[in-house]
């Protein structure tokens, strides 16, 4: 559904990430792992068409989408959930919600979808004129997920969605995550949370400083001494 | 106490034209970050293009304004798209630089075209008086205010429940969420840039009726208009209509009680003031 072919990223020309080869299916849930500044947020930053590649091409269900801007790519369903959420904290749940649901494509029946992102998280639906800004972090995480299911996404980027939540919101979070998968949609999961990635995910990639270290079924990725060695900078 | 009467009423029906301006500087400011030095001088454009519409049609002001709004608002895109959008980004100086530079060529261009005398532009309404008991008001200082305040409730609207409104107020909050929104960051800079010259463009003609025009008028109405917007805390709606009341009626007082020169310092003097016991601006909190 969305392939990378050797993608080469970076800011000013310096590259990030180099030589990149990552591949998602259909309906597939993908772990992307990688310790701090390992380039995680570049690729999936990427994908959104908020960082422009140097080298390589990028492919969404065979269309190349690699000069794409963000906004086509949003309306063709790649959807980034960004870390730190990044919910717009002036305005209501409401307002945030109808953002997520902007693009040409979802707007028309953007009521509709609102209804059922709020039958996933029924405690945003309790406080739909709150502003965003006032909800704990587990709670706008809820909101930053449910306005990228208002784009009507195809494929899910979500950034850490596990950062800076208590335990129990995990868990959830993670719940969710699973429920969406098991919906059939594609997603690719961004995460620092190795253990946690590892029992949630598929597939896994492993990134060490720009590059793809180890790469396999959830099993192998955790038993391969390199995903340790990629983690610990040895 | 009639005086007193005079000065609020005449400060009040004013400010709100200078809260009208100050938004669309406001709006500007808070998806862009780009503050305008050359806002006075696209006023003074305005006034100028009324008297040349008048000089050459014998149009009236108020009727003007279904040809100035439009070119204004074009000629805003225009300068966003190819002056100010390659800049911004950049150091803040260098958009400050340049928006400068845009006054110094808008206020010479003016000069070139229709010189240095000031100049008038007759309108029908412009002698018409309506007597509140001691109180004199003139007719285009009410039709400002009536104005000023439906244009301004009419932007909150559009603000609160258009997606158009909802996108200038995500690219505000964070542009990087509103881009992985689908939100065309670039095409909503340049819409409201030029939705910003387009109000100018309507107070300029609320402005004009009784009002000597000149073309180095320009800094007086963008210092005014930063003024209004620092008062309002930048980007605060309300904030900002209030902040145009405030400088409105201490305008008034201060040409009303005090004698010359010193009258004329009034709103500033009064700006010094309030930053110095509110640094944060007029309202409490930054909510748009």
């Amino acid at each position: 559904m969305l392939e990378i072919e050797s993608l080469t990223a970076g800011y000013g020309g310096v590259p990030v990430l180099r030589d990149i080869n990552v591949k998602l299916g259909v309906g597939e849930i993908v772990g992307l792992l990688g310790a701090n500044n390992a380039g995680k947020t570049t690729l999936i930053n990427s994908l959104s068409g908020t960082v422009r590649p140097i080298s390589g091409r990028i492919l969404f269900q065979g269309e190349d989408i690699t000069a794409m801007p963000p906004r086509l790519r949003v309306e063709r369903g790649i959807v980034q959930v960004p870390e730190g959420r990044l919910v717009f904290p002036d305005m209501s749940i409401r307002e945030n919600l109808l953002l997520g649901g902007i693009n040409s494509r979802a707007r028309p029946h953007r009521r509709q979808q609102m209804d059922k992102v709020l039958e996933l998280f029924p405690r945003l639906g309790e406080r739909l004129s709150q502003n965003a800004g006032s909800l704990s972090g587990g709670e706008q995480q809820m909101l930053a997920i449910g306005r990228g299911l208002m784009a009507e996404a195809r494929v899910l980027m979500l950034d850490e969605p596990s950062l800076g939540l208590s335990p129990l919101f995990v868990q959830y979070i993670f719940e969710i995550i699973d429920r969406l998968h098991a919906e059939g949609l594609t997603i690719l999961l961004v995460e620092q949370n190795l253990n946690l990635t590892l029992r949630h995910a598929q597939r896994c990639y492993v990134l060490e400083r720009g590059q793809i270290a180890v790469e396999g079924v959830a099993d192998a990725v955790r038993d391969d001494p390199r995903t340790k060695s990629a983690y610990l900078g040895l | 106490m009639s005086e007193l009467y005079q000065a609020l009423a005449q400060g009040l029906l004013i400010g709100s034209s200078y809260g009208l301006l100050a938004l669309g500087m406001g709006l500007v400011y808070g998806v862009s970050g780009v503050v305008n030095f050359s806002h006075g001088d696209f006023i003074s454009l305005g006034m100028f293009m009324c008297l040349a519409l008048y000089s050459a049609l014998s149009l009236d002001p108020y009727v003007s304004v279904i040809i100035t709004v439009p070119v204004m608002t074009a000629i805003g895109a225009l300068v966003y798209l190819f002056l100010i959008r390659p800049m911004v980004g950049h150091q803040f100086l260098m958009v400050v630089q340049l928006t400068l530079g845009l006054s110094l060529v808008l206020q010479n261009g003016i000069l070139m075209v229709f010189g240095g005398q000031p100049a008038r532009t007759p309108s029908v309404v412009e002698s018409k008086l309506l007597l509140l008991g001691d109180v004199v008001l003139r007719v285009p200082h009410l039709i400002a205010f009536a104005v000023s305040f439906v244009l301004a409730g009419g932007l909150y609207v559009m603000l609160r429940s258009t997606d158009f409104g909802r996108s200038i107020r995500a690219v505000h909050q964070n542009a990087h969420a509103a881009a992985l929104m689908g939100i065309d960051v670039g095409r909503v800079q340049v819409m409201t840039f030029a939705l910003g010259i387009g109000i100018l463009a309507l107070a300029a003609t609320l402005l004009l009726p009784g009002t000597p025009i000149q073309p180095t008028q320009g800094l007086r109405y963008t210092v005014i208009t930063l003024l209004v917007v620092v008062l309002g805390g930048m980007t605060n709606f309300v904030g900002i209509m209030l902040g145009g009341l405030v400088i409105g009626i201490a305008e008034a007082f201060g040409t009303i009680y005090l004698e010359g020169p010193l009258g004329l310092l009034m709103p500033y003097l009064i700006f010094v003031l309030i930053m110095l016991f509110r640094p944060q601006g007029l309202t409490w909190s930054s909510s748009r």
